[in-house]
């Protein structure tokens, strides 16, 4: 793979030990702790925080990765704010402990000593599929290879890591951390066979009948929603996907050249479209528009990261829908058609709605457009299964208690479940799905006796 | 690897499960803080100091105050406690309550008699209640009733009289405490073996005096506008512990297991004192600081550092630091080392270049264009000030020069010093 160019090789250093310790003597100790009730992953930061006060740093490692299979991912990439440091005590006294920090330190230190507690169960007679190598994916395999199952994963794309690997621009998230992470896998032996999509109608159930005892689906959402217009544009339009799994894929010449000197609108307000706004500005480009319809405060981005894009560069066009593209006679993109919007009534989402103002249409004259207004699954997997129970947006609905689908035997999680999420909430689904299948065979075997 | 190293030794014929105790204070004063202990993980216990119904035992209130140098926490405590406050009665049934329901925790109980028929009541009385063995507590700095605690511990024909006292009451194995307050603790440890002890635990608190009160001019902890000389444990005490029971491991006469105890709060503070030659380790201060949780991580710690060590038997780790424990005389003076940079990490703080100035060998530089240290080799007295000063962790470590190497003398006051301060 071609080496990243400098913009994109800087993912932030981590904490060193002086500084995870001096963060952890902050750290209250607190009884009955509202961090670890603040992961939606049960990574239980407390406890490992705990151990790191107390000198325990092969404790503290154990914690994490027990918990949390991606736990060195999760303390470099989850919104932290908004979930453990969100209840941490000592906001009381002043600000709270960087939980995400000091995770992301513990298993960096892990990786420069050489220890890796994950151990394979003693083995058992089920093999369990897994579609899908992303966080819920591998969360579900990790736990129930350390329970004993044999565990294949199918992956679709060249390699494992899903959002880990083809989503999130390498300036946040070196490919080498996933690498190193998955690496940690190796003592469980989930099998991990890349290249081999599951497709086709009844594929779901064809896993049962081959023999798999139970199959965890963790596809995520990879199919792209698009702005709909009238305009027939040839060239100059990218979905999000088009423009970041490149970039992730090492062509930052062939995308490159398409954006340096030009002058991009990225269309969308949330995190995605923060990370093609920074690399479409590391890429060169001349300016970098960022088109929202609502305010500033609706947008579903993480307050960093917004600051970090406004910091780089981009300009913020707020109040404004797009609402068709204009091309020259060749087909390539020459502006954006906006009309201005303002806010009313909340909508379902709780945030106001905006309301288009008639007559404010005007046009903002562009290069490229990015679309980042979401994902959903992809197009051809409600044929995957005959009789699964699907939500509006062809979501696979489960029994949040166990992640099982309606087809028995068979479970999902992660964002082909709950739509665009979280990491550490994709990594919580796996496990939800892990403990309720280990709890179906203990049963069996229990049975037998 | 997750599996739990073997963590079990044998103390005085008493197979425990760990070296980890709750040493005689208030986080052992009943058995119901006991039992909790227990099944949070903990060994044993030394048993709360029990004393007769004779002389009532009334605590000086506030019993207790924080050592805070400059604020900062955790460090240390300062006490007054006195030996159990509880009746007799109650706490024997404690001591036989533990025994029954937890018969594989070791229960030591702590004695401390007034007159020598009391040690000898006291010792039958614990006997029968079904302690596995007893400690003769002669080492409390701070009593009320005079005569007692370190009182004795100081004067070596009452240790040895008393700990003979318990010898002829009762078979089971006694283990005499010793105060660190005294020049050579391995002295009263050789009377208390000649009165029949099998073991000796050491320290107990060290007397001192961690804190006046500006206003009042009254030392902490302030008993109602009065202060005294009392118990100081924790963190701070460890070094001193950890000498000590280096000495009466290193005592040829001695040679009697050992329970370390003073400012043990990690596994890596455990692992030091079995180093130095503790079979059985005691914590009080930092169960006062933390609660007796601490216990899960000094089980989790040391386990893995065995397994990672490759180390079978926790016996195999006992006294192992004392061959590198030596007399200062025995050091090769010829090799020499100083100080290396690794000025890549360096944040421009200046505080090496200060330290050095005023405590070192004015071997720094300052180059206050660039901020950064400059080292002149020659100077360097490697006396490492710099790094404990220095922000940035591990930035500047020690190394050996090579035999060649001629540090330079310090400037005589006079024209070299003022040529040198002009340049
Ligand atoms: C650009 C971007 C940045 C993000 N940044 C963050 C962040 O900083 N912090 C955070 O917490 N969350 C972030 N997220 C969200 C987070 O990455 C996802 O919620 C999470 O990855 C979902 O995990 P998953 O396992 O469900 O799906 P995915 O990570 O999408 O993994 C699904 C895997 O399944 C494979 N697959 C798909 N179809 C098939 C098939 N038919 N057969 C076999 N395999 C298949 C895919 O190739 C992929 O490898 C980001 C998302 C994006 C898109
Ligand atoms: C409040 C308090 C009360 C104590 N009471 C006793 C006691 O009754 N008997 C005894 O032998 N030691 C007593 N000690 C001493 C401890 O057992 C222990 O030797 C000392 O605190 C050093 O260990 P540490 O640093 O772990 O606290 C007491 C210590 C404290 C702080
Ligand atoms: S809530 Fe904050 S202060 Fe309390 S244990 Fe968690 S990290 Fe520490
Ligand atoms: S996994 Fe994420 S949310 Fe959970 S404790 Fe770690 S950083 Fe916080
Ligand atoms: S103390 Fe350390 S960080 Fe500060 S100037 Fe000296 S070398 Fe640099």
């Amino acid at each position: 793979m071609p080496k990243a160019p400098a913009p994109f090789a800087s993912m932030k250093k981590g904490f060193d030990y002086g500084q995870a310790v001096a963060e952890a003597q902050r750290c209250l100790l607190c009884h009955d702790a509202p961090c670890s009730k603040g992961c939606p992953g049960g990574t239980d930061p407390a406890t490992f925080i705990r151990k790191l006060r107390f000198q325990n740093l092969t404790g503290a490692v154990r914690t994490i990765k027990q918990n949390n299979i991606l736990g060195g991912s999760c303390g470099e990439l989850c919104p932290t704010p908004q979930l453990c440091e969100k209840e941490c005590s000592a906001a009381g006294l002043d600000r709270p402990i960087q939980i995400g920090k000091i995770q992301r330190f513990l298993v960096e230190h892990a990786w420069a000593t050489g220890f890796n507690p994950l151990e394979k169960g003693s083995a058992r007679k089920e093999k369990i599929a897994v579609v899908g190598s992303g966080p819920a994916g591998l969360s579900c395999a990790a736990e129930l290879a350390k329970a004993g199952f044999g565990v294949t994963v199918f992956e679709a794309r060249a390699r494992a890591g899903g959002v880990l690997r083809y989503g999130v621009p390498s300036y946040r998230f070196s490919p080498d951390f996933i690498d190193r992470e998955l690496k940690d896998l190796a003592p469980l032996g989930v099998k991990i066979q890349c290249s081999k999509p599951i497709r086709g109608k009844g594929a779901v159930e064809s896993l049962l009948k081959k023999g798999f005892a139970a199959v965890f689906l963790a596809p995520g959402c990879w199919e792209p929603l698009r702005l709909k217009v009238k305009a027939k544009v040839r060239q100059g339009v990218f979905a999000w996907t088009d423009f970041l799994t490149p970039l992730k894929e090492g062509r930052f010449a062939a995308i490159g050249k398409q954006l340096k000197g030009r002058r991009v609108a990225i269309i969308g307000g949330g995190s995605v479209a923060m990370d093609c706004a920074e690399s479409a500005i590391k890429l060169g480009a001349k300016d970098v528009y960022l088109v929202y319809r609502r305010s500033y405060n609706e947008m579903p981005a993480e307050e960093d990261e917004k600051q970090d894009a406004l910091r780089q560069g981009m300009h913020l066009l707020l109040l404004n829908q797009p609402v068709d593209y204009s091309t020259d006679a060749k087909g390539r993109l020459k502006a954006i058609r906006l009309v201005r919007t303002e806010l009313s009534k909340p909508d379902a989402s709780g945030r106001r709605k905006p309301v288009e103002i008639p007559g404010s249409n005007w046009e903002l004259p562009i290069d490229v457009a990015i679309e980042a207004i979401g994902a959903q699954p992809a197009r051809d997997s409600i044929e995957w299964s005959r009789s699964m129970k699907l939500s509006d947006g062809n979501l696979i609905t489960v029994n949040p208690d166990t992640g099982e689908t309606s087809v028995k035997r068979v479970f999902a999680g992660g964002d082909i479940v709950r739509g665009p999420a979280l990491i550490i909430e994709a990594v919580r689904d796996g496990k939800t799905a892990a403990q309720a299948i280990m709890k179906r065979f203990a049963k069996k075997e229990n049975a037998h006796e | 690897m997750s599996k739990q190293a073997d963590l079990s030794v044998e103390f005085l014929g008493f197979k425990m499960k760990n070296p980890f105790m709750l040493s005689s204070s208030p986080v052992s004063n009943s058995a119901e803080m006991v039992g909790r202990a227990f099944d949070a993980g903990w060994g044993g216990v030394a048993y709360k100091t029990v004393v007769s119904d004779r002389i009532p035992i009334i605590h000086p209130s506030p019993r207790m105050a924080a050592y805070r140098p400059a604020g900062k926490r955790q460090l240390g405590v300062q006490n007054v406690e006195q030996t159990s406050d509880r009746g007799l009665k109650a706490n024997l049934l404690d001591i036989m309550y533990l025994k029954k329901r937890w018969p594989d925790h070791l229960v030591m109980a702590s004695i401390m008699g007034f007159s020598n028929q009391e040690w000898a009541d006291l010792a039958k009385a614990c006997v029968d209640a079904g302690a596995d063995m007893l400690e003769v507590n002669v080492s409390c700095p701070h009593m009320t009733v005079e005569g007692s605690g370190a009182k004795v511990g100081q004067c070596q024909e009452l240790v040895q009289k008393f700990t003979e006292t318990v010898r002829n009451s009762c078979k089971i194995p006694i283990v005499a405490k010793m105060t660190p307050n005294i020049t050579d603790i391995t002295v009263p440890a050789m009377y208390a073996k000649k009165g029949g002890a099998d073991g000796i635990a050491a320290i107990n608190s060290v007397a001192g005096l961690s804190g006046i009160g500006a206003d009042d001019w009254v030392p902490s902890p302030n008993v109602f506008g009065k202060g005294a000389a009392c118990g100081f444990t924790g963190p701070a005490i460890k070094p001193i512990g950890l000498r000590c029971i280096s000495e009466l491991a290193k005592c040829h006469d001695l040679q009697l297991p050992l329970s370390g105890i003073g400012g043990i709060e990690t596994w890596v503070d455990a692992l030091e004192y079995l180093l130095v030659g503790a079979t059985t380790i005691q914590v009080t201060t930092g169960i006062i600081h933390y609660g007796q949780g601490i216990v899960e991580n000094m089980i989790e710690g040391l386990s893995d550092y065995m397994t990672i060590k490759g180390v079978k038997s926790l016996k195999e780790l006992i006294g192992k630091a004392l061959p590198n424990v030596h007399a200062t005389h025995d050091f090769d003076l010829a090799r020499q080392g100083i100080a290396r940079y690794d000025l890549d990490r360096c944040v421009g703080c200046g505080q090496c270049y200060v330290v050095c100035r005023d405590a070192g060998g004015w071997a720094l530089d300052w180059d206050a264009k660039k901020r950064r240290p400059a080292l002149d080799e020659k100077k360097c007295l490697s006396c490492m000030v710099c790094s404990f000063a220095c922000p940035v962790d591990g930035l500047i470590t020690f190394k050996e020069m090579p035999k060649s190497y001629r540090r330079a003398e310090t400037v005589t006051l006079g024209k070299e010093l003022e040529t040198q301060r002009r340049s």
